[in-house]
C-alpha cells in the first residue's frame, strides 16, 4: 500500500465523518503532514540530555537531517512518525520503563520506529578516557542481549553534550585546546583531575580562568581530556578534531541510524502515523458502517513491507536472527539497511545498467527462494528469508513495467 | 547490666503497635530492642549509578565495592573491621573468598543464593567497631534489591544518602531521605562527582534548600572519588582536602567515636518517636472514621429519624382517610351501577311483553334475560375489582415509592354461575274446548236478542238472523276472551321477569358490598401492618443512633486516651533521646 492508498483511505474517512467537524479537521491534518517533513519526537526522563541532544541535531547542516522535524518532548507522542527514546542509564529498572505499553495490533505490529538512546554516554565508566567506547560496547551488548532493547532499532550511545559542542567547535576553542595540549601530559594531569583543579589558578599555561570555565562547561571536563588526547594523537586542526568528537561522541552513528531507519522510509512511516490516528479515531468515534473502513486499516497494516523489512533488519543488526557474517550483511543490504535504490540494495555501483541490476535481483532471488524453502531451517529463518525474497521480488516489479 | 531506661519505653510502643494491628512498626521496634550489634552500623544507600562503590572504596581506601559497569550486588555488603583482609558470602553457608575476587565471585552468584556479604579490612577508622554497610541499589519499589536496602535501613544507627552533582536531588529521594531521617537519628547528603560538575556548589545550595523545605535535618558533604584516589596516589594532602572526603569521615568518625549503648539509645528513642507518630495518625485516621461516619454526624441522624417519624404519622391519617373515602364512594358508585345496569334490562323485559305473547317467546326470552343479567353483574364485578386495585395503588402510594407493593385482593370472582335461572310464570293457554264453551256463551246472548225480534215478525226463534247474529257475538266473545288471557299472561311474565331482575339484584349488590368490605379490611390490615412495621424500624433505628452514639464515644474516648499515652511515650522518647533535635513535636 502506498502513500497515495493511505490520502484515498484519510479522505474516505473524512467523507464518513463530515458530519463531526473535529473529526474531519484531524484527518485534514493527518492528510496534510503526509506532505510535511517527517516528525521525530524525542523523549526521556529529565536529565538524559534530551534537549541537548536536540539541538546538536537540528542545527547541524547535514543532508541527512534536512527532510526532518525534531521536537523536545512531544505533546502528543502519537502524533510523531518516530521517536528517540534517552535513558541515562541502561538498567532494567530504566529499561522497563520504556516498554510500550497497549496499543492496537497494527500499532504493535509495526512498531519500527524508534531508536534507543543512552544519553550521557561520557558518564559511563566514571568518566575514564575509554568512557565513550565502553558506553558503546554497553549499547551493542543490551541491544543484543536484553529483551527490553529488542524492540528499537537501534542502541546508540551518545555524548550528547560532547558532540553538539565539538560540531560546533570554534575556532578560539581550538585554540585554548591546542594550548592546553602543548603542556606535558604529567603536568597537566592534577589540572585535569577535577572542574575546580581546572578552573582554579594557579594554571601552568596562559589561559584565562574565564576562557577555562567556558570550555568545561562547553565540553564537560570529559571532553575537555578527550580533545586534549585527540589533539595530541594527531587532530591538528579544528575540523579534523571536530570530526574526530564528532564521530566519538556517537552523534554520527545517531545521524546515520536517523537517516537509514527513518529518513529513508518517511513515506512509509508518515503514512503509518496517519492510518494510526485514523484507527483511534475509528475506536473512540466509531461509525455505523465503519467495518469497511477499519478492514482497510487492516490490510494496510497486512500489507506494509516496509515495517517488516525495518524490523528484519533491526532483527539482523540486534543479532537476533540465525544469519552471520556475509549472508546477514548481504540480507540487511537486501532490505534496505543502505539504500531503497536497487543499485544500494544490491550493492552495485550507482551507475550499473538495468541488466545488470536485473541480473544481480535474479540471482538474489534464486538464492533467497533457496534459503526459504529449506526444509532443514528453522521457521523464524525461512520466514525472514521470505521477507528477504519479497524485497527483491520488488525489485524485479519495477522491470516488469 | 540493668537494663537501659528506653527499654521500657520502646516495650510499650511496641505492644501498643501489636494492639493496633500494625505488625510492620512493632517489628521494626522489635529489630532495635534485640539489635546486638557491637559497634555503629553506618548504611550508604541510593539510587542506581549515583557512585555508592567510588565513595565507599575511597573512604576505606581499597577497592572493596565493585564500581563501574559491573552490576553492583544485589546484597548488602557489611564492612567491619578484621586484622587481615577477608571476604565472607553469607548464604546458607559462609564461603571465604579473597578481597580481590570479591566482584567476580558475585557475578556467578546466582541470585537469591545469597543474604549478605561480610567484609573486614585492617582499618583504623573501623577499630571501633564501625561497620559501613553497602547497600543495593534503590529502585523499583517492588524490587527484591530495594527491599534488602530497606532492611538494611531499619538496623543502620546513621545513613550516607548518595546523590551525584550532575542533577538534583530527585522526589523520590527526597522522600527516601525523609523516610531515613524519620527513622534513623543521624543522616548525610554525600553529593558525589563533584570532579566533573561545573556548578557543583550552587547544586549542593539548591539540595541543602530542597533538603530542609522537605523537613529533612541533614548535612550536605560535597565529594569527589576522584580526586580522593588521585591524593591517595601522590600523597598531597591539600588535594585530599579538596575531595571532600576528610569532612565525611570526620562525621563518620564522629558517628562511630559514640558509646554503642548511647547510639542504640538514640537510635530507640528516635524509632519510638516515628513509631508513636505513624501509630497515632492510623488512630487520628480511624477516630475521625469512627466520629464522621460518612460525614453524617449521629445530630443529624437523629433529627432524620424525627422526621421520619412524624412524616409517617401524617402519612397515617392520610392513608387512613383515603382507604375509607375510597371504599364508601366504591360502594355507592358499584350499586348504583349494577341497579342501573338492571333498569335498562327490566325497561327492555316491559317492552317485549307489552307486544309479545309469553305463550311464544318465553324460552327465547328467558335465555336472553338470563345472559344480560349475567353480563351485567359481570361487568359490575369486574369493574368493583378494577377500581379496588387501584384504590390499593393509591394508598400504598402515599408510603412512597419503596413500600409501594399493593397486597393481594381477596376477589372471589363474581359468582356469575350462581344466578338461579328465572321460574317460568304460569302461562293459561287458550285452550279449544274454552274457546267453544265461550263461543256458546257469547252466541245464546245473540240467538236469544235476535229471536226475539225476529219472532215479532213472525219468524221463529232459531232463525237465519239469529243464527247469524249468535255467530256474530260468538266470535266477539271468544276474541274478548283471548285479549284478555294475553294481558294476563304478560303481566304474570313481566312480574316473573321483574321480580327474578330484583332477586338478582339484591343479591348480588349485597355479595359486591360484602367483597368491597372484604378488600376494605384486607388493605386496611396490610398497610396498618406496613405503618406499625416502619414505625418500630424507626424507633430501632432512633435507638441505634442513641446507643451507637454511646459506644462510639466510648470507643473515642478509650482512642484518645491511647493517643494521649503514645504521645506521652513520644515525649520520654524525646527525652531519652536528648540529642536527636529537630523531631516534629507531636500533637496529639
Amino acid at each position: 500500500m502506498t502513500t497515495f492508498d493511505v490520502r484515498e483511505l484519510l479522505n474516505e474517512a473524512a467523507a464518513h465523518y463530515r458530519e463531526r467537524p473535529h473529526a474531519v479537521e484531524m484527518l485534514r491534518e493527518c492528510l496534510e503532514r503526509l506532505d510535511e517533513p517527517l516528525r521525530v519526537g524525542f523523549i526521556g526522563t529529565p536529565g538524559t540530555g534530551k534537549s541537548t541532544l536536540v539541538s546538536a541535531l537540528a542545527e547541524w547542516p547535514t543532508r541527512a537531517l534536512r527532510e526532518i522535524d525534531l521536537f523536545d518532548t512531544p505533546a502528543f507522542a502519537e502524533h510523531v512518525d518516530a521517536t528517540v527514546r534517552l535513558v541515562r542509564h541502561l538498567d532494567p529498572d530504566e529499561l522497563a520503563g520504556t516498554r510500550s505499553v497497549g496499543g492496537s495490533a497494527f500499532a504493535r505490529q509495526t512498531a519500527v520506529n524508534s531508536v534507543l538512546v543512552l544519553g550521557r554516554a561520557d558518564e559511563v565508566g566514571a568518566g575514564r578516557i575509554d568512557a565513550l567506547l565502553t558506553a558503546k560496547q554497553l549499547a551493542r551488548r543490551a541491544w543484543r542481549e536484553d529483551p527490553d532493547c529488542a524492540g528499537f532499532q537501534g542502541v546508540i550511545a551518545v555524548a550528547g553534550q560532547l558532540g553538539y559542542a565539538g560540531r560546533a567547535l570554534r575556532d578560539d576553542e581550538f585554540e585554548v585546546l591546542r594550548a592546553l595540549a602543548s603542556v606535558s601530559r604529567p603536568e597537566l594531569e592534577r589540572y585535569l583531575l577535577s572542574v575546580d583543579s581546572f578552573v582554579d589558578d594557579p594554571f601552568p599555561v596562559r589561559v584565562s580562568p574565564e576562557s577555562r570555565k567556558h570550555l568545561v562547561s562547553r565540553f564537560g571536563l570529559y571532553g575537555v581530556r578527550l580533545a586534549i588526547t585527540l589533539i595530541r594523537t594527531g587532530c591538528d586542526s579544528r575540523l579534523k578534531l571536530s570530526a574526530e568528537l564528532v564521530h566519538r561522541s556517537g552523534l554520527g552513528d545517531l545521524r546515520d541510524t536517523l537517516a537509514g531507519c527513518f529518513v529513508a522510509r518517511a513515506e512509509a512511516l508518515k503514512a503509518r502515523t496517519a492510518v494510526l490516528r485514523l484507527e483511534g479515531l475509528l475506536v473512540a468515534e466509531p461509525l455505523p458502517h465503519g467495518d469497511r473502513l477499519a478492514a482497510r486499516v487492516e490490510r494496510f497494516a497486512a500489507a506494509a513491507h516496509d515495517f517488516r523489512e525495518l524490523r528484519l533488519i533491526a532483527g539482523i543488526r540486534g543479532g537476533r536472527t540465525a544469519l552471520s557474517g556475509e549472508s546477514a550483511e548481504e540480507a540487511a543490504r537486501l532490505l534496505g539497511a543502505q539504500g531503497l535504490a536497487p543499485t544500494e540494495r544490491l550493492g552495485l555501483e550507482p551507475d550499473a545498467d538495468p541488466a545488470e541490476i536485473h541480473a544481480g535481483a535474479e540471482s538474489a532471488l534464486v538464492r533467497w527462494r533457496h534459503e526459504a524453502e529449506r526444509a532443514d531451517a528453522a521457521h523464524a529463518e525461512r520466514a525472514a528469508a521470505r521477507v528477504i525474497v519479497r524485497s527483491v521480488e520488488g525489485l524485479l516489479s519495477l522491470f516488469v513495467a | 547490666m540493668t537494663a537501659p531506661a528506653w527499654l521500657d519505653v520502646l516495650n510499650e510502643t511496641l505492644d501498643a503497635c501489636a494492639a493496633h494491628g500494625r505488625a510492620d512498626l512493632a517489628e521494626r521496634l522489635r529489630r532495635r530492642r534485640d539489635q546486638r550489634a557491637p559497634g555503629t552500623r553506618i548504611a550508604v544507600v541510593g539510587f542506581p549509578k549515583q557512585g555508592k562503590g567510588y565513595l565507599l572504596n575511597a573512604l576505606l581506601n581499597a577497592p572493596v565495592c565493585a564500581v563501574g559497569d559491573a552490576s553492583t550486588p544485589a546484597v548488602p555488603t557489611e564492612i567491619g573491621y578484621a586484622a587481615d583482609p577477608a571476604a565472607v558470602l553469607v548464604g546458607h553457608a559462609r564461603e571465604n573468598v579473597p578481597v580481590g575476587d570479591l566482584a567476580k565471585e558475585l557475578e556467578v552468584r546466582p541470585p537469591g543464593s545469597l543474604r549478605r556479604v561480610e567484609v573486614g579490612l585492617p582499618r583504623e577508622l573501623l577499630g571501633t567497631g564501625l561497620v559501613l554497610v553497602d547497600t543495593p541499589a534503590i529502585g523499583d519499589p517492588r524490587s527484591p534489591r530495594t527491599a534488602a536496602t530497606l532492611d538494611v535501613l531499619a538496623d543502620a544507627h546513621a545513613v550516607i544518602l548518595v546523590s551525584d552533582a550532575t542533577q538534583e536531588l530527585q522526589p523520590a529521594e527526597l522522600a527516601l531521605a525523609r523516610h531515613i531521617r524519620t527513622w534513623c537519628p543521624a543522616l548525610v547528603l554525600a553529593l558525589t562527582k563533584i570532579d566533573v560538575s561545573p556548578d557543583w556548589r550552587e547544586l549542593a545550595a539548591r539540595n541543602r534548600a530542597a533538603l530542609s523545605e522537605t523537613g529533612v535535618v541533614a548535612d550536605v558533604f560535597p565529594v569527589s572519588a576522584t580526586v580522593r584516589q588521585a591524593a591517595a596516589k601522590a600523597g598531597d594532602v591539600a588535594l585530599n582536602e579538596r575531595s571532600g572526603f576528610p569532612e565525611l569521615l570526620n562525621w563518620v568518625g564522629e558517628q562511630a567515636a559514640r558509646p554503642i549503648e548511647r547510639t542504640r539509645a538514640l537510635a530507640a528513642a528516635v524509632s519510638v518517636r516515628a513509631a508513636a507518630v505513624e501509630l497515632v495518625e492510623t488512630l487520628q485516621t480511624r477516630l475521625n472514621a469512627v466520629s464522621q461516619d460518612n460525614g453524617v454526624d449521629q445530630i443529624t441522624l437523629l433529627h432524620q429519624a424525627q422526621r421520619r417519624t412524624e412524616e409517617l404519622r401524617r402519612q397515617n391519617v392520610r392513608w387512613q382517610n383515603m382507604l375509607s373515602d375510597e371504599i364508601t364512594d366504591l360502594i355507592s358508585d358499584a350499586e348504583y351501577d349494577l341497579r342501573e345496569r338492571t333498569r335498562v334490562i327490566v325497561r327492555h323485559v316491559d317492552r317485549t311483553f307489552d307486544e309479545g305473547d309469553p305463550v311464544q317467546i318465553w324460552p327465547d326470552f328467558q335465555t336472553w334475560l338470563e345472559e344480560n343479567l349475567a353480563e351485567a353483574v359481570e361487568t359490575n364485578y369486574n369493574w368493583v375489582s378494577d377500581r379496588s386495585e387501584w384504590i390499593a395503588q393509591a394508598v400504598a402510594s402515599t408510603f412512597g415509592p419503596h413500600y409501594g407493593h399493593a397486597p393481594e385482593l381477596p376477589l372471589t370472582g363474581s359468582g356469575v354461575d350462581s344466578i338461579p335461572e328465572v321460574g317460568t310464570p304460569k302461562i293459561e293457554r287458550f285452550k279449544i274446548g274454552q274457546k267453544l264453551f265461550t263461543g256458546l256463551r257469547g252466541s245464546y246472548g245473540g240467538v236469544l236478542m235476535f229471536g226475539l225480534v225476529t219472532s215479532l215478525a213472525g219468524l221463529p226463534l232459531i232463525n237465519p238472523v239469529s243464527l247469524g247474529a249468535g255467530v256474530a257475538f260468538a266470535t266477539k266473545s271468544v276474541r274478548d276472551e283471548g285479549g284478555m288471557r294475553l294481558q294476563r299472561r304478560q303481566a304474570l311474565a313481566k312480574a316473573a321477569a321483574q321480580r327474578h331482575v330484583d332477586d338478582v339484584f339484591i343479591r348480588f349488590s349485597k355479595e359486591i358490598k360484602d367483597e368491597v368490605r372484604q378488600v376494605q379490611r384486607r388493605l386496611r390490615d396490610h398497610f396498618a401492618a406496613l405503618s406499625d412495621q416502619l414505625s418500630e424500624e424507626l424507633t430501632r433505628q432512633r435507638e441505634l443512633i442513641i446507643a451507637g452514639s454511646a459506644e462510639r464515644d466510648r470507643r473515642t474516648q478509650r482512642v484518645k486516651k491511647e493517643i494521649d499515652r503514645l504521645a506521652a511515650l513520644h515525649r520520654k522518647a524525646g527525652a531519652l533521646g536528648a540529642t536527636a533535635r529537630d523531631i516534629r513535636e507531636l500533637s496529639a
